[in-house]
């Protein structure tokens, strides 16, 4: 368990900036997703902590000491890969004692006594004999993960680990990581492009883009006030509409494209140029007639059904925008209808 | 149900590819039966059963004499082409080092260049250099053309395996030597044998370096059988031959029973 | 810095063999060639071999036999390889080992066969008496022919194993597709498959050709001190007349045929492997 402190992190191949000076201070005992779309950096990101990539220029420091020269078998971090990298001539038990073996962690008896309890941790006591190929790919996983933990290490790496498992696993796997995380304590750094995994996981989430960091904070602040076009368009796949923004006396109201005003969340700064960000799941489809206190005209264009909810392309002047409603509205294409926004979700951000 | 390929067509298709088995291995079965014949001439088919012209082999000074030669030489082949060609394969297959294709190329480029004309130039710089060519200059010779068959089952082994396996041995600790001596060998180990394989049955079978690289006191069992063949060919000829050809045999089905000869043979 | 040491002390060892071993004699061999009686440099060596009608013959008969050994085995190696390609599995590995078998028994001993099955009072002979072809009995060895179904038996494994490789890789839904659309069997084969086999058979028949000019023990024992190809020219002059300086010069010039063979061949393959 240990802070982690990055420090204007730059990281090139060639002549191609692949990370333009991350900076970022973790504390002892967070659990810390890195999210962000394919290419983004983030797992170079990790690599560069785990030592596996040099950087091209900053700092990198573990409890404290700069590690920046340091090799990766040196840092004491754990790191379990997406495709877990499991020995697969050793078995369950000597891939998981092979970081203590390495590390020449104890003598023979308290190692063999580590891993069973360790192993004991990801109820794979009884599978200790086999070998890895013999083990479903759930399995594998917490061998995986146990082989990570078992030497209580500074920092804790997780490189997209539940992206190889079936939905269901996956949810019962995350529930195990906020528990071990929440048992061990240890300093955890989480790569996933998946935002919901990144939303329920972490304690801080970091959200990148092109080899910069977009925004960092907690879950619900993340989700809730997004700072950029890209967060609000990467968590939960927002709308952005270009408006106008003025002061009134009935406070902030932004101008759409087609002329309509409506009011947005207080607190909004005025500007020419500035994005509403409309999160889908935040607006509500009511009939055309429908008197509502806050919102705009519309037109259903396509529908989509997806079971609980049904998605609809709506059509307002030239523009379209995409909406996620409850499975009972049922409007068709053509419907006009009228898109109920509440004034503390609608959120500007600068253009 | 209609059938994508006429009846007669798989039924030619069928007769054609007996006939090209029976033309391959024409030559190889009637050397067997030649060495069980009674006949003290060399006919097929055989008449008779007799196994006497293997009993013959071993009074023969020169067969024992080359028989020992070519088990020291493959055997020293085989281990030493395995050792050098695990090192180069696990060297090509990290693709750190400068030119790395290019180094590929070279490794595996005495798998297509005919041998003759490297044995030729092996004959002509080991005189210039050394002096007279003696069993070195035949082990070096067969460690060339074996290497490549080492490094390629090596290297096709290592790319099945899961690329992330160094990287996590050193985020657990491992240091270089562990690394390789923990998770790149065991890795390399069913490639290895493979290639070790193939390596005693090339210098086991190998004519043309041995050839070249022939004195009185250095020929091995095909250059023996070159020579008989040569000049006055008896039935202990296909008995020896067909000793050689039992090696083979036992070298592929070995090969098959422990590693499944599918990985090794290209499709 | 260190990863690049470490590797190339792994590949040291072989390096160190291979330009020592083998580098180092091609390239003596290629200094010989032009190198006189007084080691002055000279292109004796190449006029006296390209001059000579009996040397151009050997160069000749060389050629045309390897070639036709070549299109024997392509024409016999691809519907051979098809035929491999669309059976079972099982099966398949079965022709494959019964293919391999004789690829990895050594060149003497099955030359040896030949010599049996070809030679006076030989099956094949006594075969073609008996059903009345020919007048006598007489001997297929030390002729041309003998040389030609030897040298096919030595290559025919190769050939249909670099084509089985492509032939394995083409889609069979292309042949479906073919068939779908009103192409017959023989229509599909010949305007489907045998363009994207192509490749394959290409450079299947490149190495053979190259095996083939540069085969010596199949050649000599089958066709005999009269029917000399380049490698036995080599092998006489380098052993038995001890002229290596003539035998360096027809290596050279075998090399570089070999090389014009063999650069298609490494684009095809390469290109294959990706």
């Amino acid at each position: 368990m240990a802070t982690l402190e990055l420090n204007q992190i730059v990281k090139s191949f060639g002549s191609v900036d692949v990370l333009h000076g991350i900076s970022l201070s973790i504390e002892s005992g967070q659990f810390v997703s890195l999210l962000g779309p394919s290419g983004c950096g983030k797992t170079t990101l990790l690599r560069i902590i785990a030592g596996l990539e040099a950087v091209t220029r900053g700092t990198l420091r573990i409890a404290g000491r700069d590690v920046t020269d340091v090799a990766p078998e040196n840092r004491d971090i754990a790191m379990m890969f997406q495709s877990y990298a499991l020995l697969p001539h050793m078995s369950v038990r000597e891939n998981v004692r092979f970081p203590l073996r390495m590390r020449n962690r104890g003598t023979r008896k308290e190692q063999d006594e580590r891993v069973q309890a360790t192993l004991e941790t990801v109820q794979l006591g009884h599978l200790a004999d086999r070998m890895p190929r013999q083990l479903s790919g759930g399995q594998q996983q917490r061998v995986a993960l146990a082989r990570a933990i078992v030497s209580d290490p500074k920092i804790l790496l997780l490189d997209e680990p539940l992206s190889n498992l079936d939905a269901r696993l996956r949810e019962d796997m995350q529930v195990e990581l906020i528990e071990l995380h929440r048992r061990l304590g240890l300093t955890t750094v989480f790569v996933t492009h998946d935002q919901e995994e990144a939303l329920s996981l972490s304690d801080t989430v970091v959200l990148m883009n092109a080899g910069r960091i977009e925004q960092v904070g907690g879950p619900q602040e993340i989700y809730a006030s997004p700072r950029t076009g890209f967060t609000s368009e990467f968590i939960g796949s927002a709308n952005l509409i270009p408006v106008r923004v003025e002061e009134t006396a009935a406070g902030p109201r932004a101008t759409l494209p087609w002329g309509e005003v409506i009011a947005v969340a207080p607190g909004s700064k005025p500007s020419h140029k500035a994005s509403l960000v409309l999160r889908q799941e935040d607006m509500k489809l009511l009939p055309s007639q429908t008197i509502i206190p806050n919102g705009f005209r519309a037109t259903v264009e396509t529908r989509v059904f997806l079971g609980a909810r049904i998605r609809y392309v709506l059509r307002l002047g030239d523009m379209r925008i995409k909406c996620l409603a409850p499975g009972t509205d049922i409007f068709g294409p053509g419907d006009a209808v009228v898109v109920s926004v509440p004034d503390s979700r609608a959120q500007i951000i600068e253009a | 149900m209609v059938k994508a390929v006429p009846n007669t067509l798989r039924v030619f298709a069928s007769l054609f590819v007996a006939l090209t088995l029976v033309f391959i291995l024409a030559p190889l079965v009637v050397v067997a039966g030649v060495s069980v014949s009674e006949s003290q001439f060399i006919a097929f088919p055989p008449s008779g059963f007799s196994l006497r012209w293997f009993a013959a082999i071993f009074d023969s000074n020169a067969y024992v004499q080359a028989l020992i030669t070519s088990l020291k030489l493959a055997t020293l082949v085989t281990v030493t082409a395995t050792i050098v060609g695990a090192g180069a394969a696990i060297a090509l297959h990290r693709r750190r080092l400068p030119g790395t294709s290019l180094l590929a190329g070279l490794f595996l480029s005495p798998l297509i260049l005919p041998s003759i004309i490297f044995a030729i130039g092996l004959l002509m710089l080991w005189s210039a250099t050394i002096g007279p060519v003696s069993f070195w200059a035949l082990w070096i010779g067969h460690m060339v053309i074996a290497l490549p068959y080492v490094i390629r089952t090596t290297l096709a082994v290592l790319a099945d395996s899961d690329p992330f396996l160094e990287e996590a041995a050193r985020t657990m600790g491992a240091s270089r030597w562990q690394r390789i001596l923990y998770v790149v060998l065991p890795q390399c180990v069913p490639g290895l044998a493979a290639g070790a394989f193939f390596a005693f049955n090339i210098s086991f079978d190998e004519a043309v370096v041995a050839l070249f690289l022939r004195t009185p006191d250095l020929v091995t069992l095909p250059i023996q059988i070159y020579n008989q063949l040569e000049f006055s060919p008896d039935p202990t000829v296909a008995a020896v031959s067909t000793l050689m050809m039992g090696l083979t045999v036992f070298l592929i089905a070995t090969l098959d029973r422990f590693l499944g000869i599918q990985r090794f043979v290209g499709t | 810095m260190r990863d690049r040491v470490e590797d190339l002390a792994l590949a040291g060892p072989g390096i160190l063999l291979l330009a020592l071993a083998f580098v180092l004699p091609i390239a003596e061999m290629l200094g010989l060639s032009i190198l006189g009686t007084h080691r002055e440099l000279t292109l004796e060596h190449f006029i006296r071999f390209l001059s000579d009608p009996y040397y151009l013959g050997i160069v000749w008969r060389t050629i045309y036999l390897s070639l036709l050994i070549t299109a024997i085995c392509a024409a016999i190696g691809f519907p051979l390889a098809y035929v491999m390609a669309r059976i079972r599995p099982a099966l398949r590995l079965w022709l494959i080992v019964l293919i391999i078998l004789p690829l990895m028994t050594s060149v003497v001993v099955r030359t040896f066969g030949w010599m049996v099955l070809l030679g006076r009072g030989g099956l094949i002979p006594f075969t073609l008496w008996k059903l009345g072809f020919v007048g006598r009995n007489f001997t297929l060895m030390h002729t041309e022919a003998a040389i030609v179904i030897g040298m096919v038996q030595v290559l025919l494994p190769f050939t249909t194993l670099s084509i089985l490789g492509v032939v394995m890789k083409i889609d069979r839904r292309l042949e479906e597709a073919s068939r779908t659309m009103g192409a017959g069997f023989f229509a599909t084969l010949r305007i489907v498959i045998l363009p994207l086999a192509m490749p394959g058979i290409l450079a299947g028949s490149l190495l053979a050709f190259t095996l083939s000019v540069s085969s010596f023990v199949t050649p000599s024992l089958l066709g005999g001190v009269r029917l000399p190809v380049v490698a036995a020219s080599i092998y006489d002059a380098a052993t038995k007349t001890l002229e290596w300086n003539f035998a360096a010069a027809q290596s050279v010039i075998l090399l570089v045929g070999v090389l014009l063979a063999l650069t298609p061949y490494i684009k095809l393959s390469g290109r294959r492997h990706g």
